[in-house]
């Protein structure tokens, strides 16, 4: 977060005096207006990274600590599933509505429905897929245990665990 | 289904050949093949080879439109097709070489580069990144399907000023699937680009600080700023055309008292940055090749930066440049901020060349086509020097001189970098090399048909020859010229031919790459190729822009404030 917002909030600052520059040049409605949405956007973006960067006290996370090593960053570092037929069935779902807007409201039946289920199964898939993250986990660790009864190995921890954590 | 990443918690993995950490934990699952994994993968590598194969065959498409564009025009009162015809096949060339080809292509270079570049295990949405490829593949059939309409596929230009869009002017599905296509096209552009911000914002390998990142992340980076506050913009603008054309309202209709230029405010508002979009990742590309090749880090690097990020701040504000003529806009504003741009592009131009300077340089196919990019894009950077001054611009409006322009910007400069990405990157895509020697024909043919083609335009231009007109007199003086530039757009299609063949042969053939075959600088390089899933077993320690120059070469460490 240390550069992110500077970059992010030094677009806003610019899209700022473009659009008051333009504004007092011209006197358009429409192009002040953009720029006007574009420096709320960037705004925004920025605001908030700002807010991240204070909320880690300004202590600097590993990739943005020129000296950091592999080790800094071990630990979880996100969730990827391998492969998922929703986003495929969402997009099938979001062409049919738009072939609806061109040639009639029928294919709205079509369209709709796919695009509802799709959007539950997408979500019930990242559940499902956390339970299958801790189960392994716990795998993981009982052949730790067997392996090293007299500690853990100290690397993995639950999914549960980390997310009320965090 | 599902994968955790994690980092080794272990010592720091020795980079080298005896490295045994294993950076990711996979956990099994399915792994589809064939028309299952084309469908269903989250991989970003998958998913961007999707990207740049579907680009591909858009460019093949436009690139046939375009041919049959300088066939009509290779001699006066032609008739190889009708008016009609004549007025769909430049639309849609224009509409798929800019929404289907040359962005969705830097799109594909993001989503399999980035992550490579950054040492993270994939793009920060994996199956969000799916999702968008789809609405780009939607938008692209709808486009083409047009053609299959009984009215034909939209008429009125690529940017198509109102009124003429309008129902009353534009009857029939065409034009409303254009609108659909484009509208789907630019959700899928917007889905990208909070990917790869997120990708870069967050998934940074440790001791990548933002100032370390190759130039190419960089220019991804501001382009996706730019399709963020542009790409909304073009798709809500298509939705009130579509409103005026299905449910009677009047945004852009003067008889029920809209106003025809606000479509040219809010479209050229998109326009302009969206030219960046196809101009910067590119950019980015002829940064990381010409360092590659001359075997130097690159020269002026945080030049480069605050280059990119002005000329990517400046695009927002000149986008009534392409307005001059309306009379309804402030000329000295956007004259000012158009040719500010060139200060920016400038000093590109200079780091360019000084990474060059006494650099040891390897004259291979990608580089051939950077040096080609160089030249061009000069020329055309420099007509748009001369387009961005009102009093110039009244007399060359819509004229040839204007079309020249900007395939010497995009042709010459973005698709010439295309080819260099493909020759540079494949062997990481397959783990096998291309040939050089049909890539240097494709080089030459390339180059002498495309100068061949627009350098004519620029004297078509000035002589008057107004662009988008389908046939012309044989008493004006156009007609050597334009027999000229037709031969040209003939062997600029042949110049494409070896590289498919290329690429195409050299799937099974090709010498085979290794994992590091040009000596190369950042971390792309440092996984296998074609990468494995999750991409990293070990990464080298990342204290420089060049990280795996400084693994591969301890007696030349790259030097702090490079």
């Amino acid at each position: 977060m240390k550069y992110e917002w500077k970059v992010t909030g030094g677009a806003a600052a610019f899209l700022a005096a473009t659009g008051l520059l333009y504004w007092f040049t011209s006197y358009e409605n429409s192009g002040t207006v953009m720029l006007g949405f574009s420096f709320a956007a960037y705004g925004m973006l920025g605001g908030f990274l700002l807010l991240c960067w204070f909320r880690r006290k300004r202590i600097p996370r590993p990739e943005d600590n020129p000296d950091a090593t592999q080790e800094d960053g071990a630990g979880e570092v996100a969730f990827f599933p391998a492969a998922s037929i929703w986003p495929a069935g969402i997009g099938l779902g979001a062409i049919f509505c738009a072939v609806a807007l061109i040639y009639g409201n029928w294919y709205w039946i079509i369209g709709l429905p796919l695009i509802i289920g799709a959007v539950i199964g997408f979500t019930v898939e990242a559940e499902s897929g956390l339970d299958q993250v801790d189960e392994l986990h716990a795998e993981a660790a009982k052949r730790a245990a067997e392996e090293h009864p007299d500690g853990t190995d100290g690397v993995h921890e639950s999914h549960a665990e980390h997310s009320e954590r965090s | 289904m599902t994968i955790l990443h994690e980092r080794p918690a272990g010592a720091e993995p020795e980079f080298g050949p005896g490295r045994v950490e294993p950076l990711t934990e996979i956990i099994p699952g399915p792994r589809p093949h064939g028309w299952v994994r084309f469908i269903t993968s989250t991989d970003h590598k998958q998913i961007g080879l999707n990207y740049m194969v579907t680009a591909f065959i858009g460019f093949l498409t436009a690139g046939l439109m375009a041919e049959g564009i300088r066939t009509q025009l290779a001699v006066p009162n032609n008739h190889f097709v009708t008016l009609d015809t004549f007025n769909q096949l430049f639309t849609m060339h224009g509409t798929i070489m800019l929404f289907v080809f040359l962005g969705p292509f830097a799109f594909g270079l993001a989503n399999y580069i980035v992550p490579l570049q950054i040492g993270a295990p994939d793009m920060a949405f994996p199956r969000f990144n799916n999702l968008s490829y789809w609405l780009y593949l939607g938008g692209f059939l709808i486009l083409l399907f047009s053609f299959m309409t009984n009215n034909g596929a939209a008429d009125f230009g690529w940017f198509g000023y109102a009124p003429l869009t309008e129902s009353i002017h534009s009857p029939g599905p065409g034009a409303d699937m254009w609108i659909i296509g484009i509208a789907l096209t630019g959700f899928s552009g917007i889905f990208t680009a909070v990917n790869t911000i997120s990708t870069i914002f967050c998934l940074r390998a440790p001791g990548m600080v933002m100032f370390r990142m190759p130039i190419f992340c960089w220019n991804q980076m501001v382009t996706m700023f730019l399709v963020l506050l542009a790409f909304p913009v073009l798709t809500s603008a298509m939705a009130m055309l579509w409103l005026d054309r299905h449910l009677n309202t009047h945004f852009y209709d003067p008889n029920g008292g809209g106003q025809p230029i606000l479509w040219q405010n809010l479209f050229w508002f998109f326009g302009h940055p969206e030219v960046y979009i196809l101009a910067l990742p590119y950019f980015g590309v002829v940064t990381e090749v010409i360092a590659t090749m001359s075997k130097k880090p690159v020269f002026g690097y945080k030049g480069m930066v605050a280059a990119t990020l002005s000329i990517g701040g400046l695009s927002m504000g000149v986008w009534a440049h392409h307005m001059y003529t309306t009379g309804a806009v402030l000329l000295p504003f956007f004259a000012g901020m158009s040719l500010l741009i060139a200060v920016p592009t400038g000093i590109k131009f200079f780091n360019w060349i000084g990474t060059m300077w006494r650099g040891t340089i390897t004259l291979s196919t990608p580089m051939l086509f950077c040096i080609g990019f160089l030249m061009m894009f000069l020329l055309g950077g420099l007509t748009g020097v001369i387009l961005a001054q009102p009093p110039l611009d009244f007399q060359l409006h819509n004229t040839y001189f204007v079309v020249a322009h900007f395939h010497y910007v995009m042709f010459g400069g973005s698709v010439f970098v295309v080819f260099a990405s493909i020759y540079y990157w494949f062997p990481k895509y397959t783990g096998r090399m291309l040939d050089e020697r049909l890539g240097k024909l494709s080089f030459v043919l390339l180059f002498v048909g495309f100068n061949l083609t627009f350098f004519p335009q620029h004297d078509l231009g000035l002589r008057g020859m107004s662009r988008r007109i389908a046939t012309y007199p044989d008493n004006l003086g156009y007609n050597f010229l334009n027999l000229l530039s037709s031969i040209g757009a003939y062997i600029t299609g042949i110049g494409v031919i070896p590289t498919l063949w290329n690429i195409f042969r050299s799937l099974r053939h090709g010498k085979i790459a290794g994992d590091n075959p040009w000596d190369g600088q950042t971390l792309e390089w440092a996984t296998s190729s074609p990468p494995p899933e999750h991409n990293f077993e070990a990464l080298p320690p990342i204290r420089s822009e060049r990280p795996l120059w400084d693994a591969n070469h301890p007696d030349m460490l790259t030097q702090a404030g490079h």
